[in-house]
């Protein structure tokens, strides 16, 4: 390591440190801020409308099943992508990484020419057969899902590869199949990289906007997330329940967060 | 015959693995597969133990056909180089593992593992977890792991390869120890022939995806089929137009011998209990280099001549030696 002069060490410090305070930590700090500034009651006032406890319900409900597909999938598409040669298999790895870069807006919009129930080439048959994508929730969960693809897969990715596949050959050897192989071996070497993958997903699907707002129609008690609401009420002026409810939203994310580190074993075993 | 490999051909797109290889391993041996790195020995393990598939060929095992078989159905014991140990099992898990996934009874899985642990003296380490073992350590709980669903044949790759050379001695000396005591069918891959030649019943020279030679490591030594192999098996020099080992040249101090060739000692380096000597020969044809002769004399055989650098000496290939025809200089 290059020795630093100790000035020098201070300032880089200084540098790092506030920079994520003044970007991350006061934004955040003053949203808790202000959604205890009329104290711990009026906060909890907050909860007891049922157009916030709806939205914080469908929001809850639109993440935990858009995580549980991308669970699902993710490890699927990760086994694949390290395990398998298969032509294609560096555009599928270069698509994965798609949702990173493509802003949610845009994903919506597209979600929403394909699947609308009028003019959608997919959608106009579903909803023949009776299915409603759009404006409803199966729409809700596919841009969520769409969103957060890559989180699973780029978090378990690395640990596949660091593994090797020496210890699913010797399971093999020694008499396990394929299903035995992989819940016996495979996911428990890959569970901290899943776990993460995981949080990482919910956080992020909690706090979709962008593509849920264009698929959800934004419907009050029907389409309206927890996030949607809080544009609503911020622009209806009603300023102490927009607060109240990113401080929710924030405060899952951060304890998501710490739960995992806290859980994860140190690094190197 | 426990393993028959027949006409075996795997290719990576233009590079031939193996080569149409036939070979047949007999019941109860421990053979050795030795060759240079990139030979074509490893793939050929793979193979018969059905991690890897070959383009074209049959493996069968104890007479069943093996080929289109799944490594779990052909009751193999496969031990990697670098261990595989099941990181997230205790060493206890590890060696039940084979068994569990066969649902034998608890108390029968208990005692079987016990047994296991027993041989490869790591009873005290049953509830350790793998990363808490040494390298030799956790190579005897992959052997017993590999031992635990009783294979018809036990497959090594590399064993000891990822070990310091003082554990690999002592390792090789045990696995010669415990397959005389378990008798299972054994094959491991080596590109040391130091250990082969200690450990093997019987040894396969593989090279460039080809066998050359197949037989006992006397019959290796004495009688190599070519100039590779009797290059890989032991250290070879040439002496005027054969080639042999440096300890199967007679070194005297004197001319006396028909056709000895005269030289001088241009360096003398002593390792442990042998001399080895390079001697420059007088050329017999001025103008034409000839490479210095290697030649390795015991200490006191050295003392007794009295040879040191700068030395003249007479030399000539002892009698009974093994020799090859060299090939001609260019």
């Amino acid at each position: 390591m290059v020795e630093l002069s100790m000035p020098v060490k201070w300032l880089l410090r200084l540098l790092a440190v506030g920079y994520v305070l003044m970007l991350v930590v006061v934004p955040v700090g003053t949203i808790a801020q202000e959604a205890f500034a009329d104290g711990a009651g009026a906060f909890f006032s907050m909860f007891t409308d049922p157009h916030v406890l709806g939205a914080l319900w469908l929001s809850a409900q639109v993440a935990v099943q858009a995580v549980l597909i991308n669970l699902v999938f993710g490890v699927t598409i990760s086994i694949l992508l390290v395990r398998y040669e298969f032509p294609g298999k560096r555009l599928l790895s270069a698509l994965i990484d798609l949702p990173m870069s493509v802003s949610p807006v845009v994903v919506g919009l597209a979600l929403l020419l394909v699947y609308n129930g009028r003019t959608g080439w997919l959608g106009e048959p579903l909803e023949e057969w009776g299915f409603q994508i759009i404006f409803s929730g199966p729409g809700m969960v596919m841009a969520t899902c769409f969103v957060a693809l890559p989180l699973v897969i780029r978090e378990v990715v690395p640990v596949l590869t660091e593994i090797g596949d020496d210890q699913e050959q010797a399971a093999r050897s020694l008499g396990a199949n394929a299903r035995q192989t992989f819940w016996r071996i495979t996911l428990p070497a890959i569970k901290w990289a899943v776990v993460y993958g995981v949080v990482l997903s919910l956080a992020r699907s909690l706090g979709e906007f962008g593509a849920v707002k264009i698929v959800s129609g934004n419907i009050v008690d029907q389409t309206q997330t927890a996030t949607l609401l809080v544009e609503t009420q911020y622009q209806s002026f009603e300023q102490a329940s927009a607060y109240a409810i990113s401080f929710v939203l924030a405060f899952v994310s951060v304890v998501c967060i710490v739960v995992v580190s806290i859980l994860r074993p140190k690094e190197g075993h | 015959m426990s393993i028959d490999v027949r006409n075996i051909t795997r290719t990576y797109g233009d590079f031939y693995a193996l080569d149409d290889v036939s070979v047949a391993l007999p019941t109860g041996q421990l053979t050795a597969l030795l060759g240079p790195s990139g030979g074509g020995k490893s793939t050929l393990l793979r193979i018969i133990a059905g991690l890897d598939t070959a383009d074209s060929g049959s493996v069968s095992i104890e007479g069943v056909d093996a080929t289109k078989l799944p490594p779990q159905k052909r009751n193999v014991g496969f031990v990697f180089q670098h261990y595989a140990a099941f990181k997230h099992m205790s060493v206890a898990k590890n060696v039940a593992f084979g068994l569990e996934i066969r649902k034998r009874p608890k108390v029968e899985v208990k005692k079987r593992v016990g047994e296991l642990l027993e041989l490869v003296h790591l009873s005290p380490f049953a509830d350790r977890m793998p990363s808490q073992l040494s390298g030799g350590q956790r190579q005897r709980m992959a052997l017993a792991r590999a031992l635990a669903v009783e294979p018809t044949v036990l497959l090594l790759d590399e064993p000891f390869g990822a070990l310091d050379a003082k554990v690999r001695k002592e390792l090789r000396e045990w696995l010669r120890r415990l397959h005389d005591e378990v008798h299972v069918t054994t094959v491991f891959v080596t590109h040391d022939q130091e250990e082969a030649m200690e450990v093997a019943d019987e040894i396969v020279v593989i090279n460039g995806g080809r066998i050359e030679q197949v037989g006992s490591p006397d019959e290796l030594y004495d009688q190599p089929a070519n100039d590779f192999v009797m290059g890989f098996l032991g250290e070879v020099t040439r002496l005027g137009h054969v080639q042999l080992r440096p300890h199967d040249i007679e070194v005297a101090v004197g001319p006396g011998r028909a056709g000895a060739h005269a030289g001088r000692v241009t360096r003398l380096q002593r390792v442990g209990f042998e001399v080895r000597l390079l001697v420059e020969l007088e050329s017999v044809e001025p103008g034409r280099e000839v490479a210095p002769v290697s030649v390795s004399v015991t200490r006191s055989h050295a003392h007794a001549l009295d040879l040191e650098l700068g030395a003249r000496v007479w030399l000539t290939p002892a009698v009974g030696a093994t020799t090859v025809p060299a090939m001609v200089a260019v």
